[in-house]
C-alpha cells in the first residue's frame, strides 16, 4: 500500500486549463459556408449541395414540369400545384434529408427558396 | 352517428391528417405495403378535393382517421415480421 501511495506520488498528471474562447455562430445566408468553432458535426451540407438535392426532389415529382423548377419557384403560385401536392412535396423533402419537420414549418414551405432556405439551416439536415 | 352540430374539419386539419398518413406509411418495413397506402392516401385525397358538403366532408375526414388507426397498427405489425431482405425496388444500384 506504501509502494502503491509512493508511486502515484510520482505520477503526476498536469492540470491544463484550457482558456475557452466563445464565439457566436456567424450566419451568412448569402451562400458562403457556416461558420461553426465548436461544432463536432463537421460535415455540414454546403448550400450547392442542398439547393441540387431540393430541385432533384421537387423535378422528379410527377406533376411538375422539370423545365420550370428554378431555386425560387413557388410550388402553387407558379408550378400549380395545390396544398395536397405541398404536403407530398415536403414530405418527400424529409425523406430526402432524413428530416421531421413540424406541421407549423412544414405549411409555410410554399416555395423552393423557402425549402432550401429551411433544410440549409437545419442542424440535423443529413 | 356524425350528428348535426359536428364541425367540419378545417383546412389544416386535414393538411395534417394527410401528413399523418403518409408520415405512418413511410414507417412501413414492407416496400409494397408502403407504396400502395402512400398512393392510396393521395388518391383518396385528391378524389374528395372537390366536396363541398360539410357532411360528407366530415363523413370523409371520420374514415381518414379510422383510416390512419389502421395504419398505425399495421406497421407495428408489419415491423414485427419484417422481411430479412430489401426488396429489390429499394437497392439503389443493381
Amino acid at each position: 500500500m506504501a509502494m502503491r501511495a509512493a508511486i502515484l506520488r510520482h505520477i503526476r498528471i498536469p492540470v491544463r486549463s484550457y482558456a475557452l474562447e466563445f464565439k457566436p455562430r456567424e450566419l451568412n445566408l448569402s451562400g458562403g459556408s457556416l461558420m461553426r468553432f465548436m461544432s463536432s458535426h463537421d460535415e455540414h451540407l454546403t448550400k450547392e449541395e442542398v439547393v441540387e438535392r431540393v430541385l432533384s426532389v421537387v423535378k422528379s415529382f410527377p406533376k411538375v414540369d422539370p423545365s420550370a423548377v428554378t431555386t425560387d419557384v413557388h410550388f402553387q403560385k407558379d408550378l400549380g400545384l395545390d396544398s395536397l401536392d405541398n404536403v407530398e412535396i415536403v414530405m418527400a423533402l424529409e425523406e430526402e434529408f432524413k428530416l421531421e419537420i413540424p406541421d407549423l414549418e412544414a405549411d409555410k414551405i410554399d416555395s423552393t427558396g423557402l425549402a432550401i432556405e429551411y433544410i440549409y439551416n437545419h442542424p440535423m439536415a443529413g | 352517428m356524425a350528428s348535426a352540430a359536428a364541425k367540419s374539419p378545417t383546412r389544416l386539419e386535414v393538411l395534417s391528417l394527410f401528413r399523418s398518413l403518409l408520415r405512418t406509411a413511410h414507417e412501413f418495413s414492407d416496400y409494397n405495403v408502403r407504396e400502395y397506402t402512400k398512393r392510396r392516401t393521395i388518391d383518396g385525397f385528391q378524389s374528395n378535393r372537390s366536396l363541398s358538403d360539410q357532411q360528407s366532408i366530415s363523413a370523409a375526414y371520420a374514415n381518414g382517421k379510422e383510416q390512419l388507426a389502421i395504419v398505425k397498427r399495421q406497421a407495428v405489425i408489419y415491423s414485427l415480421y419484417a422481411p430479412k431482405v430489401k426488396s429489390i425496388m429499394e437497392l439503389k444500384s443493381v
